[in-house]
């Protein structure tokens, strides 16, 4: 059972900024890094695999700095997203190197192993540069499972893959969660994470926007009482109109012009809003969430 | 990535009832188009300044512009010499610089013939240029005439330092004019030949690394093995070997033209004999023309492939 | 020394096509001497084959191929994290792939430069000796430079031939303080000092050149070590 830690993690290129202040625990199960492309998700994996030093903060796992320190990979499986460059090795020849690399006594029965695990058995005699996307993403994994890691680090694992492979990756991926591995993932699609992933974590412009069970946070994001701008062609009818709704708690005008709204539940306020300003004729200018924190999470998950 | 959550445009399979496809404003490109010879154009154009890593990154044009001034330099500091002392004349003659800088030279033609040739066959790119209305001849033809254009800027650029300040210290305009115009067609045929010899490598070896070097294996160690036959051949008087061995080499057959076609002497075994002379000027056109050749060849398999 | 690392790099480099490109120049280097000394008497053009051809220009091209092939492409593309994802030491990943083109260099840079001496003079095989010594040395040193050099640029060969070409080949000959920084002064020096009958024009003393090679190849191979040690994925390039 190991557990990667982060510590007020940031990294930055130059003016910038990848990772924003990230503070997270990332514990045995299947926990999926969700955010959309060029969130930092990449350098977020990276950070956890040592492969990048953090430009503040600190990342530890089981308490041992990750930057570094080479140790760490007897823990680790990476299944990075670059592809593999060896086509000129045949899948078997590649694992087995992987194998040995990692210093296993019997390497050849533990590359066989990871290879039967990936069903990738029958195919290993043939080179890499033969492989299909699905069957490099394998092959790959099979690599970073041959010293039977208790943590597995995968980026984008499902991307470019078809869909029976993917349903393969996905109930391997559940199965080491169940076994008491570290398992992360990262992805851009929602419903990838949703199948896999019970914990989530949401990364937004390099900011850790949730964590958490999936439905905990779409639940958070619903019940919680939310402030909203609002523009509009005629503020004051619509205010009329929408304070008569049971899922509004207060409605201001505003001195220059548009209006506050407090929302009570969410859910029922996304429904009845165009509703109401529809049946008064009212042109909705603009609607924004003026919670920031939420916002990223929202719009994002909203938006997939 | 695109996503794969985007709304369907369409209604799905044909049949659905309800499907219905958004008029939300697209329109093809309905004005003027531009033919083959204006994509063509364009292409040799952009090749042309991604020599020089014009329109590239920052970075990518450190090389080029950090060879082309080291190229420059010598000439710079020639004329400011012939300047100070007050030459009649200048103490090298135009063709023999680029014999003279055959490193900068054959480092500049190595580096940049990846940039036009490999790249877009290593990352696939070169399927998105072959699916346009431009043939694959019309591509190879356009990038090779665009490395052309950028080692001949490169030899030609020093030489036209020395001619200017040649001009402004009044030296004989004609027999300067006449000996520029002589090193501006020699260079041409250089341009051309080591244009065919970078693109060629670049469009077979692919990775940028193995294409330098063996673009610089064939420039610099091919003249060497040239030079050291026809040391041996003036040395063992058989000079006849040492030309039909000049015949052989890019930097060789420069030498030779020089020799000709100009009063510069640089060449170890000069070609002798109207018949020699013109079998240097023919082979140096073959060796262009054959190197662009076999680069159309192999872009045209990549078309029916 | 990492068997599977050396086993991979050396995959990596004979395996290919690029394995051929290296063996064309110490075979066209070798025709050359054969032929020359089929139509000639036996030391001609002594020091322009071996000296000049073979050990001044093929075996630094040789050197530059093999560093490149057992490092540059995985660094260029990323795919180094699979074997740095790994409890392996990073000098060890280093020192194993310094060792294969280590041997390449030697194999075909150094070997040719004896048997171009041998073939162009069978009557003094000790200056064919001497010449092997010096080579052998530029084959030690270069490796570790341009491994170095791989390790730090993506440029590793361009700038690996502007060092050799023009700071040691074009500079050195006009500035004689460049042997200090000269890789091929080194090795003249050291060939000079097991036979008479080579000259070393300038001498930086053999001890000088000898050190100066060690702490070359220990530095590069160190430096190669440290910046695969710091190696950092980054996103997308």
């Amino acid at each position: 059972m190991s557990t990667l830690t982060f510590d007020k993690v940031s990294r930055w290129y130059g003016n910038v900024v990848a990772v924003n202040d990230v503070s997270m625990e990332i514990g045995p199960g299947v926990t999926g890094l969700l955010g959309p492309n060029g969130a930092g998700k990449s350098t977020l994996i990276a950070l956890m695999a040592g492969f990048l030093s953090p430009s503040a903060g600190t990342v530890h796992l089981d308490g041992a700095p990750v930057w570094r320190n080479a140790g760490i990979f007897r823990q680790i499986g990476l299944v990075p997203e670059r592809e593999v460059a060896f086509g000129y090795l045949t899948g078997r020849q590649f694992v087995q190197a992987n194998a040995e690399l990692h210093g296993l006594p019997d390497p050849g029965a533990a590359c066989e192993a990871a290879l039967a695990t990936v069903e990738m058995s029958d195919a290993a005699a043939r080179r890499i540069g033969t492989y299909s996307k699905g069957m490099r993403q394998r092959v790959k994994l099979a690599s970073a499972l041959v010293h039977d890691p208790g943590v597995l680090l995968l980026d984008e694992p499902f991307n470019g893959v078809d869909p029976r492979q993917r349903m393969h990756l996905m109930s391997l991926l559940t199965r080491f969660g169940s076994e008491g591995r570290t398992v992360l993932f990262s992805s851009h699609i929602l419903e990838e994470v949703e199948q896999v992933a019970r914990h989530v974590e949401v990364v937004v412009s390099g900011r850790h926007a949730a964590s958490g069970d999936f439905g905990a946070i779409r639940r958070l994001m619903t019940d919680r009482p939310n402030r909203y701008v609002v523009q509009t062609s005629d503020d004051r009818a619509l205010a009329a109109a929408l304070i008569a709704d049971p899922s509004v708690i207060g409605v201001v005008l505003a001195p220059r012009g548009g209006l506050e709204i407090e929302v009570g539940d969410f859910g029922s306020f996304a429904v009845s809003l165009p509703r109401i300003a529809r049946g008064l004729g009212v042109r909705l200018i603009e609607v924004s969430p003026t919670d920031e924190s939420l916002e990223s999470v929202f719009s994002y998950l909203v938006s997939s | 990535m695109p996503s794969s959550h985007t709304e369907p445009r369409t209604g799905g399979p044909a049949g659905r009832a309800g499907g219905v496809i958004h008029d939300i404003g697209y329109r093809p490109y309905a004005g003027p188009r531009g033919g083959h010879g204006a994509i063509a154009r364009s292409l040799y154009l952009t090749g042309v300044r991604n020599v020089f890593g014009l329109g590239r990154s920052g970075k990518s044009k450190i090389l080029p512009f950090a060879l082309l001034a080291l190229n420059v330099l010598p000439a710079v500091i020639i004329v400011g010499v012939v300047t100070f002392i007050g030459l009649s004349s200048l103490p090298l003659a135009y063709p023999e610089y680029a014999a003279t800088t055959t490193i900068l030279l054959g480092t500049f033609a190595a580096a940049q013939g990846p940039i036009l040739f490999s790249r877009d066959l290593r990352h696939g790119t070169i399927s998105l240029y072959l699916a346009r209305p431009l043939s694959a001849t019309a591509y190879a033809l356009a990038r090779w005439g665009a490395l052309a254009t950028g080692i001949f800027a490169f030899v030609m650029a020093p030489i036209l330092v020395m001619y200017l300040g040649a001009l402004l210290a009044q030296m004989d305009a004609g027999e300067q004019t006449t000996d520029f115009l002589a090193a501006t067609l020699v260079s041409l045929l250089l341009a051309g030949m080591l244009a065919s010899v970078s693109g060629l490598f670049s469009a077979i070896a692919l990775r940028r690394g193995f294409a330098v070097v063996g673009t610089i294996g064939t420039i610099l160690f091919g003249y060497g093995v040239v030079a050291v036959i026809q040391g041996i051949s003036l040395e063992q008087d058989q000079e006849r070997v040492g030309e039909i061995a000049g015949l052989f080499h890019p930097m060789t057959l420069y030498a030779g033209l020089v020799n000709v076609l100009t009063d510069a002497d640089n060449a170890i075994t000069p070609p002798t004999g109207a018949a020699m002379e013109v079998l240097y000027v023919v082979v140096s056109v073959l060796l262009a023309l054959g190197g662009l050749g076999l680069l159309l060849l192999r872009y045209r398999r990549l078309a029916t492939r | 020394m990492n068997p599977t690392i050396v086993r991979l790099s050396a995959q990596a480099l004979f395996g290919r096509r690029r394995g051929l490109m290296m063996l064309v120049i110490p075979v066209v280097l070798l025709a050359l001497t054969l032929v020359v000394r089929l139509l000639t008497e036996p030391g001609t053009a002594y020091t322009e084959i071996v000296g000049e051809l073979g050990r001044d220009l093929a075996l630094p091209l040789v050197a530059l191929l093999a560093a490149t092939a057992v490092l540059g492409p995985e660094i260029d593309d990323g795919s180094i994290v699979y074997l740095l994802a790994k409890p392996v030491n990073r000098w060890s990943v280093a020192l194993s792939k310094y060792a294969v083109a280590l041997g390449a260099t030697l194999g075909f840079g150094a070997l040719p430069v004896l048997l171009a001496g041998l073939v162009n003079d069978a009557g003094n095989p000790g200056t064919a000796v001497a010449m092997l010594a010096g080579a052998v040395l530029a084959a030690f040193t270069y490796s570790g430079l341009f491994l170095a050099l791989c390790a730090f640029t993506r440029h590793a060969v361009v700038a690996g031939l502007l060092f050799v070409f023009l700071w040691e080949g074009t500079l050195g000959n006009l500035l004689s303080g460049v042997r200090w920084l000269s890789v091929s002064a080194w090795a003249r020096d050291l060939a000079a000092a097991f036979s008479d009958r080579i000259d070393a024009a300038a001498s930086v003393g053999t001890p000088y050149a000898v050190v100066a090679a060690l702490v070359v190849v220990v530095g590069g191979v160190a430096f190669a070590g440290w910046r695969l040690s710091t190696f950092s994925l980054t996103g997308e390039t």
